[in-house]
């Protein structure tokens, strides 16, 4: 294996984010083929991004923005 | 007519305006959940989307491609987040910087278990939590690490991307993300103990 567990580590959120390619790329997933302990927490941090966006605020439109928002446009960036 | 007058004149010129509602206030809703996800508070996130809009009106006679409106808007939203956390000192508050990158939440309930009969444990710990308890802990986050995260999170851009949307290096962003993630797991590990979750101290 190139790399070695505390290398492959920190690549994993460029990993999830699609953010890594050529060489570092292969690396890590010749490492994830033969480690089973980073294959374990890699999915943990895909576990933990499903888990935290699943959990983002989403709070209903209020009713009364579009019209705040048309009102501070009519008054212009000046007001 | 002084110029100031001319020039606030030449942006509310009705047609421009008219051009611009048109296009801009479909997205509003888009604008406000997004808002809402990097303040946290509903009046912060109106507040903010208003002064995107203003800004925006000014700025619109630049905009090059108006199919590309959205990202735009999104854009200077995050920037008003995101530049605002230049003159906070929050951003340094993240303790040490060495510690933080070897934090490892998957480490830490490893080693506590805190469900022994647990097949699935880590998955176990995370189910424990409340939405409040998760936005609070993404609301710890210092601007620096939030707008990053929460814009990968919800509008998913490449890093080359993102580091157009908030003016700063691909490097800067790579490690802001890291950094992020990291602070976000060790406010959830605060909160784990406590609400004894777990038990160390």
């Amino acid at each position: 294996m190139k790399l070695t567990c505390e290398q492959a580590v920190k690549q994993f959120f460029a990993y999830l984010d699609r953010a890594l390619s050529g060489e570092e790329f292969e690396d890590l997933e010749a490492h994830l083929e033969a480690c089973l302990n980073c294959c374990d927490k890699l999915a943990f941090s895909r576990q933990l991004d499903d888990f935290v966006k699943h959990h983002l605020p989403d709070n209903p439109v209020p009713a009364t923005l579009e019209a705040r928002v048309r009102r501070a446009l009519e008054r212009g960036p000046g007001a | 007519m002084s110029l100031g007058e001319r020039g606030h004149r030449q942006v509310l010129d009705p047609e421009t305006r008219g051009r611009f509602e048109a296009l801009a206030l479909p997205h509003l809703g888009h604008l406000y959940r997004l808002a809402a996800r990097l303040k946290g508070s509903p009046q912060d996130a109106e507040d903010l989307v208003q002064e995107t809009y203003v800004k925006a009106l000014r700025a619109f006679p630049a905009l090059r491609d108006p199919e590309r409106i959205r990202p735009w808007l999104c854009q200077i939203l995050s920037r008003l987040v995101y530049d605002g956390h230049r003159s906070e000192s929050r951003e340094v508050a993240v303790g040490d910087l060495a510690e933080l990158d070897r934090f490892s939440l998957y480490d830490l309930i490893d080693q506590e278990d805190p469900f022994p009969y647990s097949d699935q444990l880590h998955r176990d710990f995370l189910a424990r939590f409340h939405d409040g308890e998760v936005r609070r802990a993404l609301l710890a986050l210092p601007e620096a690490y939030r707008v990053p995260l929460v814009l990968l999170y919800v509008e998913e851009p490449s890093y080359k991307e993102l580091a157009a949307m908030l003016g700063c290096p691909v490097g800067t962003i790579m490690s802001r993300l890291h950094r992020g993630r990291k602070i976000l797991e060790r406010e959830l590990w605060e909160c784990a103990k406590q609400r004894r979750i777990v038990r160390t101290r």
